[in-house]
């Protein structure tokens, strides 16, 4: 009996916590002029479907499109330079692999929003910002490398060192040993974090809102930003646009949530 | 000809001496055991021989070519991991044969000795296995099996029975040493446990803190240990000692009671030694050539077939093993008969024997 | 060149070539940028002096100029309102409700886990929906409070200075609540079963229990889970500039986007660096303390 009140109440948490969330569906369902009633309704009386509308009249198709091309550069660079960073620092132990892991734990805290200004002089001196999405994709991977090599870290090291040693006194070199024995065993563990990394990527704001100057090259937030203006009142539209954008990120944590969890903790923690 | 010689070796891991001036040679077709408490040396001698461990200074030479900076691979040996170390992704015929298709081998002759090895593991009916789908004896077998398919030059044990309950540690002892005869193979065995050392290896090196104690053959080991430490470590149950000095007179005199012990070996007077008997030299009944101490039962301990006695000389506490069922009780005064022939002296300082 | 193959084939050159491609990334990406940061926030660096290579350099004036500004003040204590109100909020309600999911009941780990929808989204669009919640004359927020009878007017949350700031936080409780709730969530579990049945046993009621087991195991935990929220808290950047973009008037401004607002708005970047190389010391530090404290776990 006791579990069933917890249950309840745990649920009528859940329900206050998800709000938000339900707040915006609703109102991406509602009709224009009924998100301006008072009070306001929490079903919608007469439900619109406009969506395609939204998608078309926003161009929607080419921020999120932005948003993708950057979040899979991000992604790639990340995994390419990332992956065997973290299988030598769950390997090799002594003071430089100590003194490596800590600055890599301090570049994992540096904000955005405070490294934007060095970087973007930086990539006007040298003429980076020409390609601005380039520009986003590197400065995105330097902010999210260092948490990609602290998760992996994490999984490579329950990979027992012993299989490797057995692969290379059965005849293969470390890159043989690397490639055939220790990425297939920690294959879970580096998707599951790239796809944290993807997801992370595809939200970015502050690196895409400063060093991209055309709008035609912008991300799906910022695409947010500028519809949500100074004076906006088209709330029914701006909740379709953020239920668009956010509905495939939600629904795919929700399929890797257990993995993500785990993987983050085990990270964060150790 | 040697198969694996160890000229000087030493290992430093930082400040940490792990290994000190180690020297081994061992035959082709020999079982060497190295046998050491924890922390010993034996696991990074072993490694060291896989070329896992990089060495500091010394040689190595296996079937006479120095082996120094060369990677694993390129040693031709087979190693069986405490853990077994399978590789979880592949069944157990590709973990038996990985190191075949690693060296490209003709697919025929890969599924030849596959199923050779197989069979001789009774492994057969286990190939399209993972690793998590078998027991703890089959994993062993599988690891096993992943040294003998390839045939190297030599096979290296890193404690490869201690994950196993003891009837099968017993079964797999007999069944490794065959299986050593069978291949001609060279095998070096890495453990802490005497006895495995003492059953299957024909040559146990007992090392101490990166050094070697002694080497020999099981039998030098048990009857003439070189120094207190090999005696106490060799022999199950351990053997007993008793500290005395040497009278002028040519007896030792225990040191907590004036009990004297006549003996028949040039002991300079003064001198403070270590008295070591085996347990299984002690009686209670009298024998050829002995002398007898009077000491007190305070212990029993039978399993059936053996009786352990532990008593009280001088204090000191000394176990006697006898075949058979207890011949006193806890409490009895008795006469401890010792037989002379088979008594050891360390000398106190040196711990070497005297 | 053969040996240096071999090495990477064999030795530990392939462990320094794998290490050495992120680090040297890092180093061109991250690392340098700060010492960038810092020798630019000792020049003046403007619209027309952004591309030159020599700029002049006036020392700490920056710096002076930039505690010389009256909002300073102001932002300076904005960011520590926002730091430890945002903190001491998400910490008791996610360490709350890590403590109500670890109860046995039916779902209880898989209605943990829906919460953390609210931290994998875009910060811009959590911005986005609470702005909606959040507004004056047709937010849920406002209907709700006065439904309730806790507000007799309309409350301007993100319009009336005196409540933007809070405002900012309570959306910012809602993101951070998620990453707390897990973390402690971890830590509840891997304290030992049997170390509660021995103190019940010992008579401890469940308070006394909380109180002289649950604390101080949670210790390391706790403390990592702090720094990690100051730091989080000082990456807020996305939030802000949805919601209010540090106004009105900078009444809901801290120092991470001021820095951004003067580089990126009004162009004084060197001002911009000059707070931003102070920001970023401090979450340095705060961050070498959590490394420290993770290092000297309790271990179970």
């Amino acid at each position: 009996m006791k579990r069933y009140v917890l249950l309840v109440i745990g649920l009528m948490m859940t329900a206050t916590y998800l709000f938000p969330l339900y707040w915006m569906y609703l109102t991406a369902l509602k009709g224009s002029s009924e998100i301006f009633q008072y009070p306001p309704t929490f079903w919608p009386s007469d439900p619109q479907w406009n969506f395609l509308e939204i998608w078309k009249n926003r161009d929607m198709g080419r921020y999120i499109w932005n948003s993708l091309l950057i979040a899979i550069g991000v992604t790639i660079l990340v995994t390419m330079l990332g992956t065997g960073c973290a299988y030598v620092l769950s390997r090799v132990r002594n003071v430089w692999m100590e003194i490596a892991l800590f600055a890599i734990l301090m570049m994992q805290v540096l904000p955005s929003s405070l490294m934007v200004t060095p970087i973007f002089v930086m990539f006007n001196q040298i003429g980076l910002l020409a390609s601005p999405r380039i520009a986003v994709i590197l400065a995105q991977t330097a902010k999210v490398l260092p948490l990609y090599i602290v998760l992996c870290r994490a999984t490579f090291v329950q990979v027992p060192r012993e299989l490797e040693e057995a692969a290379l006194v059965d005849g293969s070199s470390r890159i043989g040993a690397f490639f055939r024995i220790m990425l297939p065993l920690a294959r879970n563990g580096i998707l599951v974090t790239s796809v944290l990394i993807f997801l992370q990527s595809f939200g970015e704001y502050v690196y895409a809102r400063s060093l991209i100057a055309k709008n035609e090259l912008q991300t799906a937030t910022v695409g947010l930003q500028t519809f949500m203006g100074p004076n906006a009142n088209d709330w029914n539209g701006i909740m379709t646009y953020a239920a668009i954008y956010v509905t495939p990120i939600l629904i795919v944590f929700m399929l890797l949530q257990r993995r993500i969890v785990s993987g983050l903790t085990a990270g964060a923690l150790k | 000809m040697f198969q694996i010689e160890i000229d000087n070796l030493n290992k430093h891991y930082g400040g940490f001496h792990a290994l000190r001036d180690v020297n081994i040679s061992i035959k082709q077709g020999s079982f060497v055991a190295l046998v050491g408490p924890s922390g010993c040396g034996k696991s990074t001698l072993l490694r060291t021989l896989a070329g896992l461990e990089k060495t500091s200074s010394g040689d190595v030479r296996i079937a006479g070519q120095s082996v120094i900076g060369k990677p694993p691979r390129e040693r031709d040996v087979a190693m069986v991991f405490q853990s077994y170390a399978l590789y979880p992704h592949m069944d157990v015929e590709h973990n038996m044969n990985y190191s075949m298709r690693l060296k490209r081998r003709p697919k025929d002759e890969i599924a030849e000795r596959t199923r050779t090895a197989a069979e001789t593991l009774g492994l057969s009916r286990l190939l399209d296995r993972l690793p998590k789908a078998l027991s703890g004896g089959q994993r062993q077998r599988v690891a096993m099996g992943r040294a003998i398919v390839r045939n190297p030059k030599v096979f290296l044990f890193d404690e490869p029975l201690s994950n196993l309950d003891a009837a099968l540690r017993v079964h797999m002892r007999s069944e490794i040493r065959k299986l050593h005869e069978r291949l001609n193979a060279t095998s070096v065995y890495v453990t802490h446990d005497q006895v495995e050392a003492m059953t299957m290896a024909d040559h146990v090196v007992v090392m101490r803190a990166g050094i070697i104690e002694q080497q020999g053959s099981p039998l030098e080991l048990y009857d003439r240990p070189a120094n207190k430490f090999v005696a106490g470590f060799i022999g199950s149950p351990a053997m007993n000692f008793l500290p005395a000095t040497a009278a002028d007179n040519g007896a030792l005199v225990l040191d907590s009671d004036s009990v004297r012990i006549g003996f028949n070996r040039d002991i300079a007077a003064g001198r403070q030694v270590w008295i070591g008997m085996r347990p299984e030299h002690l009686s209670l009944k009298p024998g050829v050539n002995d002398m007898t101490i009077g000491a007190t039962v305070t212990g029993i301990e039978s399993t059936g077939s053996m009786t352990f006695v532990v008593l009280a000389v001088a204090s000191q506490p000394v176990v006697l093993a006898h075949a058979g069922r207890p011949e006193a009780c806890k409490g009895d005064q008795v006469r401890l008969h010792i037989a002379l022939d088979n008594l050891h002296f360390f000398d106190r300082e040196t711990e070497l024997a005297a | 060149m053969q040996g240096i193959i071999r090495t990477i084939r064999d030795g530990s050159g392939f462990d320094i070539l794998l290490l050495g491609l992120a680090l040297v990334y890092l180093v061109a990406f991250s690392a340098f940028p700060i010492i960038y940061n810092i020798i630019m926030s000792l020049q003046t660096v403007d619209m027309f002096t952004i591309t030159s290579f020599k700029r002049p350099f006036v020392g700490l004036e920056n710096y002076s100029t930039i505690f010389a500004q009256p909002i300073a003040a102001t932002v300076l204590w904005n960011t520590v309102q926002f730091v430890v109100l945002s903190i001491v909020f998400q910490l008791s309600i996610g360490f709350g409700l890590a403590l109500f999911f670890q109860q046995d009941f039916p779902g209880a780990t898989y209605l943990r886990g829906l919460f953390l929808a609210g931290w994998i989204m875009p910060a811009l669009v959590v911005g986005a929906i609470w702005k909606w919640l959040f507004a004056g004359d047709f937010g849920v927020i406002n209907y709700v409070l006065t439904a309730l009878g806790l507000t007799d007017d309309r409350i301007f949350w993100l319009s009336d200075p005196n409540v933007a700031l809070y405002a900012v936080i309570i959306a910012n409780i809602w993101l951070g609540i998620p990453f707390n709730m897990i973390l402690l969530s971890v830590g509840l579990a891997s304290i030992p079963r049997d170390v509660y049945e021995a103190a019940e046993l010992d008579g401890a009621g469940p308070l006394e229990r909380f109180r002289s087991i649950t604390l101080p195991l949670m210790r390391a935990q706790l403390g990592a889970v702090i720094s990690l929220g100051v730091i989080f808290t000082l990456q807020q950047f996305d939030l802000i500039a949805a919601l209010t973009q540090g106004g009105p008037a900078d009444s809901s401004n801290v120092a991470q986007y001021w820095s951004w607002q003067l580089s990126f708005q009004t162009y004084e970047i060197s001002l911009g660096s000059a707070v931003s190389v102070l920001m970023i010391l401090f979450v340095i530090i705060v961050a070498a303390a959590y490394v420290r404290s993770t290092r000297h776990e309790h271990s179970y």
